[in-house]
C-alpha cells in the first residue's frame, strides 16, 4: 500500500510536470514545437540506452540464470516457444519502468496539447516496438557475452558498468550546472546549450522514430514512415534474435552452468590489521568476515562508488552556491543554510545507513545459524555490526558537514555545533538502522536492495526523518539565540545560557536514547529469534 | 553430557515437542529417530540454541543452555541438515572465522584446521571460495567446523544427506573415533541402517514424545519382534507400514 501510494504520487508528479511544461511551451509556437520534438528525442534516446542495458542484465537472468530453466529445458518444450516466452519476460522486466514513466508523461503532453484520441492509440503503437528493439539487441548481446564469459561473472561486470554509467550521468548533469540557465546574464549560453543538446539526435535511431511518430500524432497526423520503421525493425530484430538463440542458445546455456573456480581478492592484509585492534577474538573474527564478504560481493561494494559520486556532488553544490548575491543577508542565510546542511548531511547518513547498515543482520542469510550456535552473545554480534557501519559513516558524515560548512563560510560556532551534532546524529542513525535491521530481518532476501526497501527499511527511514526534524528543532533555537546575540554584540544572560545548554543537552539525550533503545531492542529481537 | 529434562516446544496450539527427557553419556553415539514431523529437528534446534524451549531444560557438559549459553555452546558442536555457509569465504577463512567465534586464534587454530581439512579431504580446496563447493563438500566443511574447537558433545541432524558413499564411510569413522575419545554424539537420522550400525542407544520420538529407548536389541524386545533389522522394529513402534512411508 505504501509503495503503491509512493508510485501513484510519482506518476502524478510526472503527469503534472509534463502537463505544465507542455502548456508553457504552447506560448512559444514554433520554438515550443521545436523544444517538444527535442524533448521527445532526448526522452526516447535516454530510454533507448536504459532499456538496452536493462535488457542485457534481464536476459542474463531469464535466459541463463533462472532456476526454472533446468526443468523447462528437460521438458519437451520447443526451442522457439521457450524463446518467445523468455523474450516476452525479458521485454517486461527491462521495459516496465520505462513504460511506467512514459505513461503519465505522454498522457500529460497529450492532454496539454488537446491531442486527438488517435494520439493515445499511436502512443501505444510506438512505445511497444520501441521497447522491443533494444530488448532484442540486448538479448543478442547477452548471448554473445555468455558464450565468452561465465554467466555470473558477466552479470558482475555488467552491474559495475551500469553503475559507472549512472554515476557518469549524475556527475555530468550536475557539472553542466543547469541552474545557470535561469540566470539572465547567461542568455547567450542558452542557445549554445540547445545546440549541444541537439547534436546526438540522429534520424537513424529508434528513439528518433518514436519521437517523430508521437509528435506527428499530437498534431493529428500519422507518421507511417517512422512508425513503419519502428515495427519492421522490431520484428526483424526479434526474428534475428530468435535465429541466433535457436542456433547458439543451448551451447551458451550449458557453458553458463559450468562451475569454474571463482577469482576473488584474497584481502589477506585484513587479518593482521584486525588482530592488532584491542578487541576479543570473536569480535575480530566477525569484523574480518563482514569486511571480506562485503568487499568480495560486487553488488555490495560497487554501491560505494555511487556513494562517493553523491558525496562529491553534495559538496560541489555548496561550492557553486552563490550566496554572496544577497550582500545584506548572506551572513544570516549562510548560517540558516548550515542547518539545512546539517539536516541534509543527516539525511544522507540515514540513506547510507538504510543501504549498508540496516541490511547487515539480514546479510547473514541462512548462514546465521553459525553465529547463533556459537558461544557469542547477540549483543557482541550486533555491536560488531554497529562498529563496522559506524566508523565509515561517521567519517563520511563529518567530512560532508565540515567541508560544506567551510565552503559556505559559516560562523565558527556553527561549525563546531554542526560537527558535534552530526557525530551524535550519525551515532543515533547508525544505531537505529542496526537495531531496526535486527528487529526486521529478511534472511531469505536475494539481495540487500530488497532488504533496504522492505517494511522495516521504510519504517527506519520514517523514524530517521522524524529524529532529524527533532534534532534540528532542538539545535536551531540555541544556535539562533547565540548568533542573534553575537550579531548585536549583546552578552548572553546566564538563564538563557542555561536554557541553551538544556536544549543542546536534550538533543544529545534524544540521540543517545534513540541509539540505545534501537540497539537494545535489536539485541532482544535477536535473542528471541526463532 | 547432553541432558534434556522435560523439554517442550509449542508453536501456537501445536505441541511439536512434548516433555522430552534424554541423556547422552560421554563416548556414546545416541540415535534419534522418528517419522517426518515427529519433533526431531525441533528438539535438535533447541539443543543447538536456535529455538527457545517453551518448557524444560537443556544441559550441555553441566551448563544450563538458558542460564550459561556461552559455556554450554562452547562445549557443543552442531551439524545441521543443510550446510548453509558464508559463500564468499574460503574454506580456510571460514574455519579461522569459526575458531574466532570460539575464542581461538593463531597457530593452534591453523594447525587444527589443516588437520581437519585433510581428514575430510578438503585440503586441496582450502583456498577456494565456499560458493564453488558441492553440497557434499559443504557438508564436510561444516563437520570440520563442528570438530574444530574440540567439543565435548556433538549434535548432528541427518549427517549422511548429500554425501557420497566414500564421504559417508568417512563420517562414520570420524564419529566412531570421536566417541572413543569421549565425545557424546546425538545423531538424528532417517537412515536406519546407519543408526543400527553406529548407535549405542536409540531414542524414537513420535508426536513430540519419546516412545521407545534402548539398544537395537532392547527395541526389538519392546516391539515384540525378533527381526534383526531395525526398519521393521521402527515401523512397528511408530505405527507405520512400509507403504505409509512412500509418497505414492
Amino acid at each position: 500500500m505504501l509503495f503503491g501510494g509512493v508510485g501513484l504520487a510519482v506518476a502524478g508528479t510526472l503527469f503534472a510536470i509534463s502537463f505544465w511544461l507542455t502548456w508553457q511551451l504552447l506560448d512559444y509556437e514554433e520554438l515550443g514545437d521545436y523544444l517538444l520534438r527535442l524533448g521527445f528525442a532526448w526522452l526516447f534516446l535516454t530510454f533507448l540506452s536504459f532499456v538496452a542495458f536493462s535488457a542485457v542484465v534481464s536476459a542474463l537472468s531469464t535466459f541463463f540464470l533462472s532456476e526454472d530453466l533446468r526443468l523447462l529445458l528437460s521438458a519437451p518444450v520447443p526451442s522457439a516457444r521457450l524463446f518467445h516466452s523468455r523474450f516476452a519476460r525479458t521485454v517486461g522486466q527491462s521495459a516496465w519502468m520505462v513504460v511506467a514513466f512514459l505513461l503519465p508523461v505522454l498522457l500529460g503532453v497529450g492532454l496539454a496539447r488537446c491531442a486527438p484520441p488517435a494520439y493515445y492509440v499511436l502512443s501505444v503503437a510506438s512505445v511497444v516496438p520501441f521497447v522491443v528493439v533494444p530488448t532484442a539487441m540486448g538479448a543478442v548481446v547477452t548471448l554473445g557475452l555468455v558464450s565468452v564469459f561465465p554467466a555470473r561473472r558477466a552479470r558482475d561486470v555488467l552491474m559495475l558498468m551500469g553503475l559507472l554509467f549512472a554515476i557518469a550521468i549524475v556527475m555530468l548533469l550536475r557539472f553542466i550546472r543547469p541552474e545557470r540557465l535561469l540566470s539572465v546574464q547567461n542568455l547567450p549560453d542558452v542557445t549554445a546549450f540547445f545546440a549541444t543538446l541537439q547534436s546526438p539526435v540522429t534520424p537513424f535511431l529508434p528513439s528518433f522514430w518514436a519521437g517523430e511518430s508521437l509528435f506527428t500524432a499530437l498534431r493529428g497526423g500519422v507518421d507511417l514512415l517512422h512508425l513503419g520503421s519502428l515495427w519492421t525493425t522490431a520484428l526483424a530484430l526479434t526474428v534475428l534474435a530468435r535465429a541466433a538463440y535457436g542456433r547458439h542458445y543451448f551451447a551458451a546455456w550449458s557453458k553458463a552452468q559450468e562451475a569454474r573456480k571463482a577469482r576473488f581478492t584474497r584481502l589477506s592484509f585484513l587479518e593482521p590489521v584486525v588482530r592488532r585492534l584491542p578487541v576479543p577474538p570473536a569480535r575480530a573474527a566477525l569484523l574480518v568476515k563482514d569486511l571480506k564478504v562485503f568487499l568480495r560481493d560486487t553488488t555490495q561494494w560497487s554501491q560505494l562508488l555511487l556513494l562517493l559520486a553523491l558525496a562529491l556532488v553534495y559538496v560541489y553544490n555548496f561550492r557553486v552556491l552563490d550566496l554572496d548575491r544577497l550582500p545584506y543577508m548572506s551572513g544570516v542565510v549562510k548560517n540558516a543554510y548550515a542547518f539545512v546542511n546539517l539536516a541534509m548531511a543527516a539525511f544522507v547518513t540515514s540513506a547510507v545507513a538504510v543501504r549498508f547498515v540496516f541490511p547487515a543482520v539480514s546479510a547473514e542469510g541462512a548462514a546465521f545459524w553459525i553465529v547463533r550456535t556459537a558461544p557469542v552473545r547477540m549483543s557482541s554480534f550486533l555491536w560488531s555490526k554497529l562498529w563496522t557501519g559506524l566508523v565509515p559513516i561517521l567519517l563520511l558524515a563529518e567530512a560532508l558537514t565540515i567541508v560544506s560548512n567551510h565552503l559556505l563560510g559559516v560562523a565558527p560556532f556553527m561549525k563546531v555545533l554542526g560537527a558535534g551534532a552530526i557525530a551524535f546524529m550519525a551515532l543515533a542513525l547508525v544505531g537505529l538502522a542496526c537495531g531496526m535491521g535486527a528487529r526486521h530481518p529478511r534472511f531469505a532476501a536475494e539481495n540487500v536492495t530488497q532488504v533496504a526497501g522492505s517494511y522495516g527499511g521504510v519504517a527506519f527511514m520514517v523514524l530517521a526523518v522524524l529524529y532529524i526534524v527533532g534534532m534540528v528543532a532542538l539545535l536551531a533555537w540555541p544556535a539562533s539565540q547565540y548568533l542573534w546575540h553575537e550579531y548585536r554584540h549583546l552578552p548572553l544572560a546566564p538563564r538563557l545560557r542555561l536554557l541553551m545548554a538544556l536544549s543542546i543537552g536534550a538533543a544529545a539525550s534524544l540521540s543517545l536514547v534513540t541509539f540505545w533503545r534501537a540497539m537494545s531492542g535489536g539485541v532482544r529481537a535477536l535473542q528471541d529469534l526463532e | 553430557m547432553i541432558r534434556l529434562e522435560g523439554l517442550a516446544k509449542t508453536f501456537g496450539s501445536f505441541k511439536a515437542v512434548d516433555g522430552v527427557d534424554l541423556d547422552v553419556a560421554p563416548g556414546e553415539i545416541h540415535g534419534f529417530l522418528g517419522p517426518n514431523g515427529a519433533g526431531k529437528t525441533t528438539t535438535i534446534r533447541m539443543i543447538a540454541g536456535l529455538l527457545k524451549p517453551t518448557a524444560g531444560r537443556v544441559t550441555i557438559d553441566g551448563h544450563d543452555l538458558a542460564r550459561e549459553p556461552e559455556a554450554a555452546k562452547s562445549a557443543l558442536g552442531f551439524i545441521p541438515d543443510r550446510p548453509f555457509l558464508y559463500e564468499k569465504l574460503t574454506a580456510a577463512e571460514f574455519l579461522r572465522f569459526h575458531g574466532g567465534l570460539y575464542g581461538l586464534e593463531g597457530e593452534p587454530v591453523e594447525a587444527r584446521a589443516r588437520e581437519l581439512l585433510e581428514l575430510f579431504e578438503l585440503l586441496g580446496w582450502k583456498d577456494e571460495l565456499v560458493e564453488s563447493f558441492s553440497h557434499g563438500m559443504k557438508q564436510r566443511l561444516v563437520m570440520c567446523s563442528a570438530f574444530l574447537h574440540r567439543p565435548k558433545a556433538v549434535v548432528v541432524d541427518e549427517p549422511m544427506v548429500g554425501l557420497d558413499p566414500r564421504g559417508a564411510r568417512l563420517i562414520k569413522q570420524v564419529f566412531r573415533v570421536m566417541a572413543r575419545k569421549g565425545v557424546a554424539i546425538l545423531m538424528s537420522t532417517h537412515t536406519l541402517e546407519v543408526a543400527e550400525e553406529m548407535c549405542d542407544r536409540i531414542s524414537i520420538i513420535l508426536g513430540g514424545r519419546i516412545i521407545a529407548r534402548g539398544t537395537v536389541q532392547e527395541l526389538q524386545a519392546l516391539a515384540g519382534t525378533d527381526d534383526p533389522q531395525l526398519t521393521p522394529v521402527f515401523l512397528k513402534l511408530t505405527g507405520g507400514s512400509g507403504l505409509q512411508e512412500i509418497d505414492l
